[in-house]
């Protein structure tokens, strides 16, 4: 299993690499989802990703299959816009209160994204193509441009939080507090909504939903199940993220799976373990 | 008399066109202990948010305490803690998260963590997960949180609400405490009169718009609480005199 998992490194090593930095970077932020209480607005945020993509790949169509916005850049763009678009409004909808509740909020996100991301390529026989490529999550098309990306953007997150733990930390738990504590909570959440959209929407691109969705909030939830502290979470989640996606890559390998429904599979089976090792662990 | 902390002078505050406080006098000291007391909606939180900096006052002038090291003064002490409960916390982590925007050595964050949890008697508690915890002793971690920056002021929003009579003793003996040991003001946002009566120095009647300030025993009167509620309770006689404030800083 494993001897044939090293013949195939030649061929998909950017792949696997790329999908083991999205697992480590998603499992970060997803930390902060999870610890919000936010899981369905990081759904609905991989849908928007979905639906800026259908906008790109839509506009392209429209001006003429020439020029820039045709290519995959233009997409990944569009993605990481609507991503972005959809963690602010969630995120104002989590925050500031008003007449609808958050999940009213992110429901309408999710629903508007899956079913105008359908409507748009119902039309575009490759457009839908890759709408149901990206639905269905496959990592193998990442390439040597996507590893470095990702590589750079963990490196950046994990930066920022170890420079500025507890201040992110605080703000993501009780902005109310932060804001007493002096730090600019405004700002925060929308760098947090922002950096959340931008990572989804970049992760989807390469990854799929389905990954994407499953790194980022699977990880966090089986740390926060398994750690008795808030840091080990940090340290926990993309641990794990990244154990479970080298077993899930072998094993896709292996028996001829899709690698990110095996890693999905493998991170909720892991869930239900840790769910069960929590009911059973003395407090 | 201690160094001023805040002074309001002819204060309204409010939110978006609708002013709820207008006129608003005090000073307050440090080593004093105010209460603030008022029924329901007449603006006690409003004049909490104006302390702690997030309201700003509309007309007149209110003076914030000053900054130390670019950081505000302040300590909060919420009526309840909002972290997602499912989520793991030890008590040793979540009182740090009161040190956020101060610029201590990790040996000074470590000493004033354990002198807070040593004050507050919670001193073998730090790698305990906060959800654990009793009810009094959550509550003992709230103020352990504000109290472990050694703020100048301490404002509370009805600390003592969810707590049994023992652990309300304890945590209200823990705040004289502070107070005199460390010279800081305490703010006390409160429905509890026998509380006010016990151990305030001075308080604050919210009520019509307005708040009616000074020391305890020419403002907490039967007349004066009458005006407030309709069906005023009965003052007790026997309210042991507060704590004396601190001698003046040298």
């Amino acid at each position: 299993m494993i001897a044939g998992f090293i013949d195939s490194w030649a061929l998909f090593h950017d792949a696997y690499l790329a999908g083991w930095l999205i697992g480590v970077l998603l499992s970060l932020v997803g930390v902060f989802v999870v610890a919000r209480d936010q899981i369905f607005i990081g759904a609905a945020v991989s849908q928007a990703s979905l639906f800026g993509i259908a906008v790109g790949i839509w506009s392209g169509s429209m001006l003429g299959s020439a020029g820039w916005w045709s290519s995959e850049l233009f997409h990944a763009v569009t993605g990481g816009l609507f991503a972005v678009l959809a963690a602010f409004v969630t995120a104002c909808a989590a925050h500031r209160g008003g007449r609808e509740t958050p999940e009213a909020v992110t429901g309408w996100v999710f629903l508007v994204s899956t079913s105008g991301s359908i409507l748009l390529m119902s039309h575009n026989r490759l457009g839908m193509e890759e709408i149901n490529r990206l639905l269905s999550s496959t990592i193998i098309g990442a390439n040597r441009q996507d590893v470095w990306i990702f590589l750079g953007l963990t490196v950046l997150t994990g930066l920022v939080l170890s420079l500025k733990y507890r201040s992110v930390v605080l703000i993501a738990l009780e902005p109310e507090m932060a804001r007493v504590a002096g730090l600019r909570v405004g700002l925060w959440n929308g760098l947090l909504s922002a950096w959340l959209g931008l990572v989804i929407g970049f992760a989807i691109h390469v990854s799929g939903v389905v990954y994407a969705f499953a790194s980022l909030v699977l990880p966090a939830l089986i740390a926060k199940n398994l750690g008795r502290t808030a840091r080990s979470l940090f340290f926990l989640a993309p641990c794990t993220s990244l154990g479970t996606g080298v077993i899930a890559f072998v094993l896709a390998n292996h028996y001829d799976f899709p690698p990110g429904q095996t890693a999905a599979a493998c991170l909720c089976t892991l869930l239900a373990g840790a769910w069960l090792f929590r009911a059973v662990r003395p407090r | 008399m201690g160094d001023v902390i805040y002074r309001a002078s002819e204060v309204a505050l409010g939110y978006g066109s609708h002013v709820i406080l207008r006129g608003v006098n005090l000073e307050i000291r440090s080593g004093q202990f105010w209460s603030f007391l008022g029924p329901n909606g007449s603006g006690k939180t409003t004049l909490l948010r104006g302390f702690l900096g997030e309201l700003k006052a509309r007309t007149g002038t209110l003076e914030m305490p000053p900054p130390i090291d670019g950081v505000a003064p302040i300590g909060f002490v919420p009526q309840r803690c909002e972290i997602n409960p499912t989520l793991p916390i030890t008590l040793g982590e979540f009182v740090s998260l009161g040190l956020v925007g101060t610029r201590l050595t990790k040996a000074a964050r470590r000493e004033h963590l354990s002198w807070v949890l040593e004050v507050l008697r919670l001193p073998n508690l730090a790698r305990q997960s906060y959800w654990t915890l009793s009810g009094g002793q959550r509550q003992r971690a709230l103020i352990a949180r504000a109290l472990v920056r050694r703020p100048r002021v301490l404002v509370m929003d009805e600390p003592t609400s969810n707590l049994d009579l023992t652990a309300e003793n304890l945590v209200m003996e823990t705040l004289t405490d502070f107070r005199t040991r460390c010279q800081a003001a305490c703010l006390f946002v409160t429905h509890d009169l026998a509380l006010a009566e016990r151990y305030a120095t001075h308080v604050g009647l919210v009520a019509e718009g307005g708040v009616l300030t000074g020391a305890r025993a020419e403002v907490l009167t039967q007349a004066n609480l009458e005006r407030l509620y309709r069906r005023a309770p009965r003052l007790s006689a026997d309210a042991p005199l507060p704590p004396p404030a601190p001698r003046e800083r040298a």
